[in-house]
């Protein structure tokens, strides 16, 4: 369906529900960024000069983006065997990916429950350690780095099996096949033919992941607690106990600044990556 | 030629079932006995799914949660049809732009987005009520929904719509009976996909409830928070069954080949 026929103004109508939406978020951001830079009613650069003041505030943010590279590259790692499982399991690759699918679109929060159980103080993994007779104390797997780390992986790798999967199954079978016949061993056809041409998929999912690991609320409040703060989790704070709407919205836009450069920086490795190939 | 070393087939594997194992565990707990949660149990019942149906609290945020996710999924998806629609048909050039659009908040950290939202619904004085909610839902999956629509529209055919019309059909018959039984299968994805997203969303909404509407998941973040009592490996359970059921049945009538496609194709 692609004629591009003569458009009447009734016609038109059909696109406004989505101008409607689409405004309403470019709206938003706008309210954003003009709250950022109102205190006590004028003009100011307050918060973003106890940001750039503040040292506490400084590990925050470092914490976030270094938290979130390792959550993506941990992610991606984990991802890629599974996504080569469901790429050759034809038969059963429907099944299989509904148990990809299910964790991935169940409830983060149902997902970080789940960790909690099983990283809490009398959680399993402690009590299967002391059951072992490895530990005598209980490990503290939670409310930390760790914690945080092992929640945000587990939760972003089913999109970065999608994400690589998807660019598997664009792979021609015959490349494969000529690549055998000429010679080359299983591990060589991976090498230069399977993995070359699945880095887009693992691009999309490194870029996806960092995002959504660097936007991430619910994880890092439940599993890092109040003294190991992500940008998410201060933000959440700002706004729903302090009610503080201005510092909320210039962290946000600290937020999104950086990670605008870190999509720029991973689309320039991308680009490297890609053009190596040629 | 489709041959897998057995070292990456066991770690296939074994990652991939590590995958629904919090799920697993959330699951072993809510048949838990004692007061405080523990797994694996050390007795077994039924309490917490007991407290779960008869506290009035869990079984209203079920019902918001499921009428937010029907309206947002029906709302969303006739939204990006009509615009998809339109697109193709009277105004391909727009596409290109359109969908930059459409797509732009999928590069909007979470937070960033829940903080916007909030901004623009306390301008809107609407903080606290369904309608800031779904708006917000709708927001959050239009790109969603946009893309299984598109993809399933510009499959159709444009000489059967030509046909149609020439042998006499209006424009709204030929949606009807031709473009809409085509685009079945896109539409029910994004009907379905949607619906789950809206249903099981937290980062954005929690900054939207108030003290008259709570949805499911934010309900059991606040809970985690206050106290950890077994009852929410009850209700998660619940939970993820409504989200399974739902995943089952779009694989039912609509497959599961859309998720896996590259956006290009």
């Amino acid at each position: 369906m692609n004629s591009g026929e003569r458009v009447t103004f009734t016609k038109s109508l059909m696109l406004l529900p989505m101008l409607i939406i689409l405004a309403m978020f470019f709206i938003s951001v706008f309210t954003l960024f003009s709250s950022a830079f109102v205190d006590r009613g004028g003009f100011s650069l307050k918060y973003f000069q106890q940001i750039i003041d503040r040292p506490d505030y400084h590990v925050v943010f470092y914490r976030t983006v270094l938290s979130s590279i390792t959550v993506a590259i941990l992610a991606v790692l984990f991802s890629y065997p599974i996504a080569l499982l469901l790429w050759r399991a034809n038969k059963w690759r429907n099944l299989l990916l509904i148990v990809v699918l299910v964790p991935w679109l169940v409830s983060l929060v149902v997902r970080t429950y789940g960790w909690i159980v099983l990283l809490g103080p009398k959680g399993f993994i402690n009590a299967f350690l002391g059951w072992l007779g490895v530990v005598d104390e209980p490990v503290k797997l939670m409310f930390n780095d760790t914690g945080i780390i092992i929640g945000l992986t587990h939760v972003l790798v089913p999109f970065a099996v999608i994400s690589i999967l998807s660019s598997l199954l664009s792979i021609e079978e015959n490349l494969e096949e000529a690549s055998r016949v000429l010679g080359a061993s299983g591990f060589q056809t991976f090498r230069n033919i399977v993995l070359p041409l699945s880095l887009p998929g693992v691009f999309t999912a490194l870029m996806v992941l960092y995002l959504a690991s660097v936007g991430a609320i619910v994880t890092p409040l439940l599993l890092g607690g109040i003294t190991e703060k992500f940008v998410g989790s201060q933000i959440y704070q700002e706004v729903m106990a302090t009610y503080n709407m201005s510092k909320a919205a210039a962290w946000s836009i600290c937020l999104l600044s950086l990670s605008f450069v870190s999509l720029v920086i991973i689309k320039l490795i991308e680009r490297r990556a890609l053009r190596g190939q040629e | 030629m489709r041959t897998m070393s057995p070292l990456s087939r066991t770690l296939g594997i074994v990652f991939l079932l590590a995958l629904p194992l919090p799920i697993f565990i959330v699951f072993g707990a809510s048949f838990n006995g004692s007061a405080y949660i523990q797994f694996p149990p050390e007795s077994y019942s039924l309490r917490w799914y007991i407290e779960a149906f008869t506290d009035p609290r869990w079984a209203r945020a079920v019902g918001t949660s499921l009428w937010i996710a029907a309206v947002t999924s029906v709302v969303v998806t006739t939204i990006s049809f009509l615009a998809a629609y339109f697109t193709l048909r009277y105004a391909p050039k727009i596409n290109t732009l359109l969908e930059l659009a459409i797509f732009s908040p999928l590069f909007f950290p979470h937070a960033c987005m829940g903080v916007a939202a909030v901004a623009l619904m306390a301008k809107l004085g609407i903080v606290g009520t369904p309608g800031a909610i779904i708006l917000a839902h709708i927001i959050v999956t239009v790109p969603f929904s946009y893309r299984p629509v598109h993809v399933a529209l510009r499959s159709v055919d444009p000489d059967l719509i030509r046909a149609a019309e020439v042998m006499g059909a209006s424009e709204l018959r030929a949606l009807k009976d031709i473009i809409l039984p085509i685009c079945r299968s896109g539409i029910l994805t994004s009907l379905l996909f949607t619906g789950i997203i809206s249903f099981d969303e937290v980062t954005v909404t929690m900054f939207l409830i108030g003290p008259e509407i709570t949805t499911l998941p934010v309900q059991i973040f606040t809970f985690i928070q206050d106290d950890a009592s077994p009852v929410l490996a009850a209700i998660s359970t619940i939970s993820v069954i409504i989200t399974f059921l739902a995943i089952v049945l779009l694989e039912r009538v609509a497959g599961l080949t859309f998720f896996v496609q590259r956006s290009g194709s």
